[in-house]
């Protein structure tokens, strides 16, 4: 942990996670006290090995752990100075902290543009849902040509569009992805990547979680890793880059 | 002797024995497409909708088709206040599908013992609120059954069409489909349960007191309109909202049909016997997967 420094729980972040501990069941302890802080307006890449609890941490943040009998069992989540770890996922969307779900979680039996519109289930302000719709299909023209398919006969890659393209109709303050590259040609990736660099600039801020590294943190301003249930190392996007460690394990370098 | 008119009558008669099937199976196919539970009280708010026309007609003087609706919109308040009390403490407990299997269980009990206490075990009639019947290329039916006919149908097709456009339909299926990736959108699926269950028993109400006149009411007349019900979502996939309209008029018309070529007392083997074949051949029934 060189230039990029221990974990701290630092700054006045919008989301600001201070030492989480998760347990499944009571007693399979997956996080042991994890600290992690999102600025406003910024891209917070997630990075880490398989079961490092990078998706526990998503799922403690958006409310889910409960229907998989996860709990928090210590810490604080904190968005915008407010207590959040003890509030059901559906307050949390509510509050604009939206999670894409990893796996292509699609309404598979609605069509692509129902999807999307489920997405914007709690907004009531027609018109500016109208045009965030026009913006997703502006986004990815192929989920425009594909607006009556069932999702659930969508590739893979239009998919994983369509799950993006839905957390953005819920006009997320905060948007968390997890694993939007896994198993997508390198082409739909770049379209994502691109997608998510532009909405960043519109003020959404991203937490992310990616297998893909290197394509992480070339758009992120901040980059941790987990390793089995802690966080190992935190710093700046370029600095975590620079890791010989990092470099080695998840760059490939 | 089986005429061609004696034929075409009965599946006319069938149709309006459909419409009440597919609308019981409705409610409970909705409710499983929901909340992933079979709810075993359905035919007591089936028995509800019966006495509260019974009521409304016979007791207060409204006029029928007023207390259609009122016994409809009581029989939805009702479900609404069932499942604040008797489900939304179970749900997200473990096992769920068992608590909610006896819940409702004891519900219907409940129920059933309930009426059979305060209203008494004799059979009320409710009578007929259209007179005469309709003569058409010598066919005639009843103005009664036809009105059954028309108004399950508007209502099922209505229903289908709030599934497909209205906001809290698609909120609905979306719950329905996966409802953890419907909540973290900030979607209420307790809300949406709640209400469901309601509509749900609302379906149930409407079938009863479409037939209120033709049956009567009494204690145990959700019993049979239940196990139709059941017989007629398994025919249609369970889960499946057009399924279970299809699979009750498929119901309701053999089983009209076999009463001709057997007799009356065989109609639920008959409709048994089908629910066996369908099993057997596709499990997930005729018309496939549950389609939201």
């Amino acid at each position: 942990m060189a230039e990029a420094g221990a974990p701290t729980s630092c700054g006045s972040g919008m989301l600001k996670m201070n030492n989480i501990e998760v347990a499944y069941l009571n007693v399979i302890r997956v996080l042991h006290g994890v600290s992690l802080s999102v600025d406003d307006g910024q891209v917070v890449a997630l990075l880490g090995a398989n079961g490092a609890g990078k998706s526990t941490t998503l799922k403690a943040i958006s409310g889910l752990l409960s229907s998989e009998e996860g709990e928090v069992t210590g810490g604080s989540i904190e968005w915008n100075g407010e207590r959040i770890d003890n509030r059901s996922a559906e307050e949390i969307g509510k509050l604009g902290v939206i999670q894409a779900l990893e796996g292509r979680r699609v309404f598979e039996h609605l069509n692509t543009e129902e999807n999307l519109l489920v997405g914007a289930y709690q907004r009531r302000d027609c018109g500016a849902v109208k045009a965030d719709l026009d913006m997703v299909y502006q986004y990815f023209p192929r989920l425009k040509e594909m607006r009556r398919s069932t999702a659930g006969y969508l590739s893979g890659g239009e998919q994983q569009m369509l799950v993006v393209g839905r957390a953005i109709m819920a006009s997320p303050k905060l948007l968390m992805l997890d694993e939007p590259s896994l198993g997508l040609a390198p082409k739909v990736v770049e379209t994502i990547f691109q997608v998510l660099v532009d909405i960043n600039k519109k003020d959404v801020t991203i937490l992310l979680i990616e297998q893909n590294a290197q394509m992480a943190l070339q758009v992120a301003h901040r980059g941790y890793v987990m390793e089995t249930g802690k966080m190992s190392l935190e710093g700046k996007a370029e600095d975590v880059a620079q890791n010989e460690q990092i470099k080695k394990t998840y760059l490939g370098l | 002797m089986i005429t061609g008119k004696l034929v075409i009558e009965q599946i006319l008669n069938g149709l309006v024995l459909g419409c009440m099937y597919a609308s019981v199976a409705s409610g409970l196919t909705l409710i499983w497409g929901t909340m992933k539970m079979i709810n075993f009280a359905h035919g007591e708010f089936y028995m509800l909708g019966g006495y509260v026309m019974y009521f409304a007609i016979v007791s207060f003087g409204i006029p029928p088709l007023y207390s259609i609706f009122l016994a409809v919109v009581i029989v939805f308040a009702m479900g609404i206040v069932i499942e604040k009390i008797c489900l939304h403490p179970l749900l997200d407990k473990p096992d769920w599908d068992i608590s909610a299997f006896v819940a409702t269980l004891g519900v219907g009990i409940f129920f059933q013992n309930f009426a059979l206490r305060v209203w008494g075990e004799r059979f009320k009639s409710v009578p007929y609120f259209l007179e005469g019947t309709l003569d058409v290329f010598g066919f005639r039916m009843a103005y009664q059954r036809i009105f059954i006919f028309a108004v399950t149908a508007g209502v099922m097709g209505g229903f289908w069409l709030y599934l497909k456009k209205a906001r809290f339909g698609l909120g609905l299926r979306a719950t329905a489909q996966d409802r953890d990736a419907a909540t973290i959108l900030g979607i209420n699926a307790k809300k949406i349960y709640t209400i469901t269950f309601g509509m749900s028993c609302a379906l149930a109400s409407l079938a009863a007191v479409l037939l209120a006149p033709i049956f009567l009411i009494n204690p145990w007349m959700g019993s049979v309109p239940l196990i139709k019900g059941f017989i007629t979502v398994v025919l249609g996939g369970l889960g499946s909202f057009g399924g279970a309209i299809l699979g009750g008029i498929l119901l309701g018309v053999v089983e009209s049909i076999s009463v001709i070529v057997f007799s009356s007392e065989w109609k639920d083997v008959v409709a048994f016997i089908i629910l066996i074949l369908v099993l057997w051949i596709r499990p997930s029934g005729l018309f496939g997967t549950k389609e939201w």
